[in-house]
């Protein structure tokens, strides 16, 4: 059996799954890296979001036969940067966190929107968080946390 | 069912090699194969033919523009067609209404286009544009039009030894072209309906008209006929004419109930999107 090799959170790793096993079975199941969560399955909720080469998609929909050489990261990985702190607090400000499992999904959909574009409009912000689906807060708190994040960190994105 | 075989080889060449000799399934970004295939409880998705990857090869990623034609290589994703300059606007407007970022970040053109699902966002427009497909095999190529290459709903003229390298969009010169997609909510919905249409006038005559729409049949519903009885009609259109081309698709649509929408919502709406075209420039 041949061993997919790839870069998972800045580190070089190597898995025997089958390809066609999930990313985020094998991220949760083999590295232990639990941050992602599993919602759906099918692609709509995000609450599996990780970057895949910078960009973000969804691990559920993601065979791993599919990923070798590429650098994943996930939130495990991403909390430790500097601009998930940046998020992070400003979710917290805008009291944009209930329940918490659309979180992670969360936050990587925020950072993918405010790499690419660092000064979003409410518009943008909900386009860019339209792939994530949360039960809780009615979205309009993200929303906040997101422009909060985009003012407060100026210069970081 | 023991593991799985898969491939996922360094070069076009030896993918083409590959499918020659034995029946793959082929996956480019896998956002309806994954989902289509899975199984319960975190296992493997279950295919039951040797898995083909092909989402990473760079011969399948260009877009180039050949004379007049947009060539468009098979793997390019919904983000990397968005953000391409030489892609039509209009294709813009309908890839920015597929799913989310993440989903435009993984799944490609040539697979909406192989999924051959009914409602895929991309087809009413390639189908008004008159798309190629370029499909290669060890033996050869060919070029098929995309309303011949579309049979029904996942089902494509493609076989089992070719794999689809690249779509071709001729130019298209209209004075107004719009897409509408109808569904639940703006963003990870499947279209109840979609609908394209292109017109471009001559001298206060109707030049060119086309129109496609989706979701509405087992496959795209596009009318040469109507479209070229359509050429010459002084515009803005003759009431009666415009009734003429309505009740034409309202005997040639088909729409079924499903969980999505009931046939009878989709017809009425398909065909005031088309009164709607018909009537306004």
């Amino acid at each position: 059996m041949r061993v997919i090799k790839f870069q998972l959170n800045g580190r070089e790793v190597e898995t025997d799954a089958p390809p066609t096993a999930r990313l985020i079975d094998v991220l949760r199941d083999e590295f232990a890296y639990i941050g992602s969560k599993e919602g759906c399955g099918d692609g709509e909720c995000g609450a599996c979001s990780v970057f895949v080469n910078t960009l973000v998609q969804n691990s559920c929909l993601i065979p791993v036969g599919a990923i070798e050489g590429a650098e994943i990261m996930t939130i495990d990985g991403f909390s430790q940067t500097e601009l998930f702190q940046m998020i992070s607090e400003c979710y917290s400000e805008a009291g944009a966190v209930q329940c918490g499992f659309c979180i992670p999904g969360m936050v990587m959909a925020s950072a993918a929107l405010l790499s690419k574009n660092p000064h979003p409009t409410e518009e943008e912000i909900r386009e860019g968080i339209s792939g994530n689906l949360c039960r809780c807060t009615g979205y309009n708190m993200i929303v906040d946390a997101i422009d909060l994040a985009a003012k407060k960190g100026e210069g970081l994105w | 069912m023991g593991t799985v075989l898969s491939y996922r080889l360094a070069s076009l060449e030896e993918t083409i090699a590959q499918l020659s000799r034995e029946d793959c399934q082929i996956m480019a970004g896998g956002t309806d194969l994954m989902v289509q295939h899975k199984s319960p409880m975190g296992a493997p998705a279950r295919f039951d033919k040797p898995v083909m990857f092909i989402d990473h090869l760079k011969e399948l990623k260009q877009i180039d523009q050949v004379n007049q034609d947009l060539h468009i290589g098979a793997c390019c994703t919904y983000t990397e067609i968005l953000e391409h300059p030489l892609i039509p606007n209009i294709f813009k407007v309908a890839i920015k209404q597929i799913a989310a970022p993440a989903i435009r970040n993984r799944g490609t053109l040539g697979g909406n286009i192989c999924n051959a699902s009914p409602a895929g966002d991309t087809l009413p427009l390639l189908y008004i544009f008159n798309a190629q497909i370029r499909l290669r095999s060890s033996k050869g190529e060919r070029v098929v039009g995309i309303q011949d290459f579309i049979l029904g709903p996942r089902r494509v003229d493609r076989l089992r030894e070719e794999i689809l390298t690249e779509i071709i969009l001729p130019e298209m010169l209209a004075d107004r072209i719009v897409f509408e997609k109808v569904a639940n909510r703006r963003a990870d919905a499947i279209a109840k309906i979609s609908f394209a249409g292109s017109m471009r006038l001559e001298g206060g005559r109707v030049g060119e008209a086309r129109f496609a729409f989706g979701a509405v049949g087992p496959t795209i519903v596009r009318s040469l006929d109507i479209e070229q009885k359509l050429k010459g009609e002084a515009f803005p259109l003759d009431p009666k004419v415009v009734d003429g081309v309505v009740a034409y698709f309202d005997r040639i649509i088909t729409p079924i109930d499903d969980h999505r929408s009931t046939a009878a919502y989709r017809k009425t709406v398909a065909l005031r999107l088309l009164r709607h075209f018909l009537e306004t420039m």
